[in-house]
């Protein structure tokens, strides 16, 4: 049996081991030219899935669809209970939105008060999520807004409450979103109440654990986690979910964001915050020494007038 | 193409074409984005490994790396690698097809898994020594696991489906030469 029989002809077994080499040597050279140049070969992988994955969009939509109302339908089996716990969570709701209220009213009195801006320009742009690409271990997301609509590589996205991932990766139409769960994610968190700064680090698993904490023992489950802005890689404040200590001891977050249901996603455009560049006039004087006091004079005069 | 031998073979073409089509569709579908504990099998990768063995004609190694780059590139691993072992492992059953033709099921499913667990470990080892950030082993071995579990079954499914078995001993393809 050591014969091989597709191959018994003299000459097209030559020809098939060059084919066979041909390829074999392509693709070292493909993987070596990634690894030299990954920027490179890597916006030619996402103009191949800015190319092919929309394609895709017409026929997933109803699969899509039809796995929803699977859901929706087992959640029927359990609706007595849960209508049960929907009144009692109304309930609580109710005195909760009170007390909002109240808190709303207060806080606008302050805010007009103090004259204070809240973050003028952080806007959103809202896109479908239209694919899962990415292996059972890279956790990222396709969305249907890309460079045309202004998106750039780094801004945040969230969904209705929590933070979800940052963009990585801009096609024309379309945008990858790496999830806080993969295991490439790093983002830099602040753990209220204590204030605590510490860096997220996804690992594939469901509730990221957090690292670089500087001490443990001020941060108890139950804390809430927001974006800290370290680094100007997100606006600071965002919501990102609660501590929870893990079956591994170690304290994990438990993630606002619903990943189960993850359709629609804003992207926060975030503007780079502005540097101080210049050493400032109270430090040394901007203008030459012999305008300065003139301009003293001239910025006097309408207090005396 | 009148010629059914032909035909034959360019149905049997366009039938691994689209199922690889299919197969990445279905994992580009927007369902389990949570990361969940046990990772889903890789079917497109049992089924080429089957087809290989019972009709190699029909899945040239072309069609092979062409499907499985695309795959790459979509899926986000790093290009060419995982293409190049596929096809390592699909020639090297390619030339023992005669062989394993006469082999029972059981001893087929160890011989595939002896291959694809290897092709896992080589490709950890070369990603390690081009220091290119990897998941853990443990976890890629665990999701080759399950693809293999699924072996039996991708069997089974293109045998119900397309008709797949193995080549009859003296079966001949359209210029005469034996399969």
């Amino acid at each position: 049996m050591a014969r091989s029989p597709q191959n018994g002809d003299e000459f097209v077994r030559p020809i098939r081991r060059l084919l066979i080499g041909g390829i074999f040597t392509f693709l070292v050279l493909i993987f070596l030219v990634w690894r030299i140049d990954s920027p490179r070969v890597e916006r030619i992988r996402t103009a191949i899935v800015d190319a092919v994955v929309p394609n895709f969009d017409w026929a997933m939509a109803p699969f899509t669809r039809l796995a929803d109302m699977v859901d929706a339908f087992q959640s029927y089996a359990s609706l007595y209970e849960q209508n049960q716990e929907l009144r009692r969570e109304l309930q609580q709701m109710r005195a909760w939105r009170e007390a909002a209220l109240q808190l709303e009213q207060k806080n606008a009195r302050l805010l007009d008060l103090n004259n204070v801006r809240l973050g003028p320009q952080l806007t959103f742009v809202t896109g479908v999520v239209i694919a899962d690409v990415g292996s059972p271990f890279r956790q990222s997301v396709l969305l249907n807004v890309g460079s045309q609509d202004g998106i750039q590589d780094g801004w945040a996205t969230m969904d209705g409450l929590g933070l979800v991932g940052r963009i990585s990766g801009v096609g024309g139409k379309t945008s990858r979103v790496i999830l806080l769960t993969d295991s490439n994610s790093r983002i830099p968190v602040t753990i209220q109440p204590s204030g605590q700064r510490a860096l997220l680090a996804g690992d594939n698993s469901a509730a990221p654990p957090v690292e670089f904490l500087e001490n443990p023992d001020l941060v108890r489950p139950g804390d809430r986690v927001v974006s800290s802005g370290d680094g100007g890689l997100f606006p600071a404040g965002l919501l990102v979910g609660q501590v929870a200590m893990g079956a591994d001891r170690r304290l994990r977050v438990r993630l606002a964001a619903d990943y189960e249901r993850l359709d629609f996603l804003r992207v926060l455009r975030s503007r780079a915050a502005e540097r101080i560049e210049d050493p400032g006039s109270l430090v040394t004087p901007e203008a030459p020494l012999d305008a300065a006091p003139q301009l003293a004079t001239e910025a006097r005069n309408p207090a005396d007038g | 193409m009148a010629d059914p031998l032909t035909l034959r073979l360019w149905v049997g073409r366009s039938s691994y074409l689209a199922l690889a089509i299919l197969a990445i569709f279905v994992r580009l579908l927007p369902l389990g984005i949570s990361p969940g504990d046990i990772p889903a099998p890789d079917l497109l990768l049992g089924a080429t490994m089957a087809w290989v063995l019972r009709r190699p004609d029909q899945v040239p190694p072309l069609l092979i790396a062409g499907v499985f780059l695309t795959a790459d590139m979509i899926f986000l691993r790093p290009p060419g690698l995982w293409t190049l072992l596929v096809l390592a492992a699909a020639e090297f059953l390619r030339a023992r097809q005669s062989l394993v033709r006469e082999l029972p099921l059981m001893l087929e499913w160890l011989m595939v898994s002896v291959l694809l667990l290897g092709a896992v470990l080589v490709e950890s080892l070369v990603l390690s020594v081009f220091v290119v950030p990897r998941v853990a082993l443990g976890v890629a071995l665990l999701h080759m696991l399950v693809t293999l579990l699924a072996y039996p079954a991708v069997v089974a499914a293109l045998w119900l489906v397309f008709g797949l078995r193995h080549t009859a001993p003296g079966e001949v393809d359209e210029l005469g030469r034996r399969l």
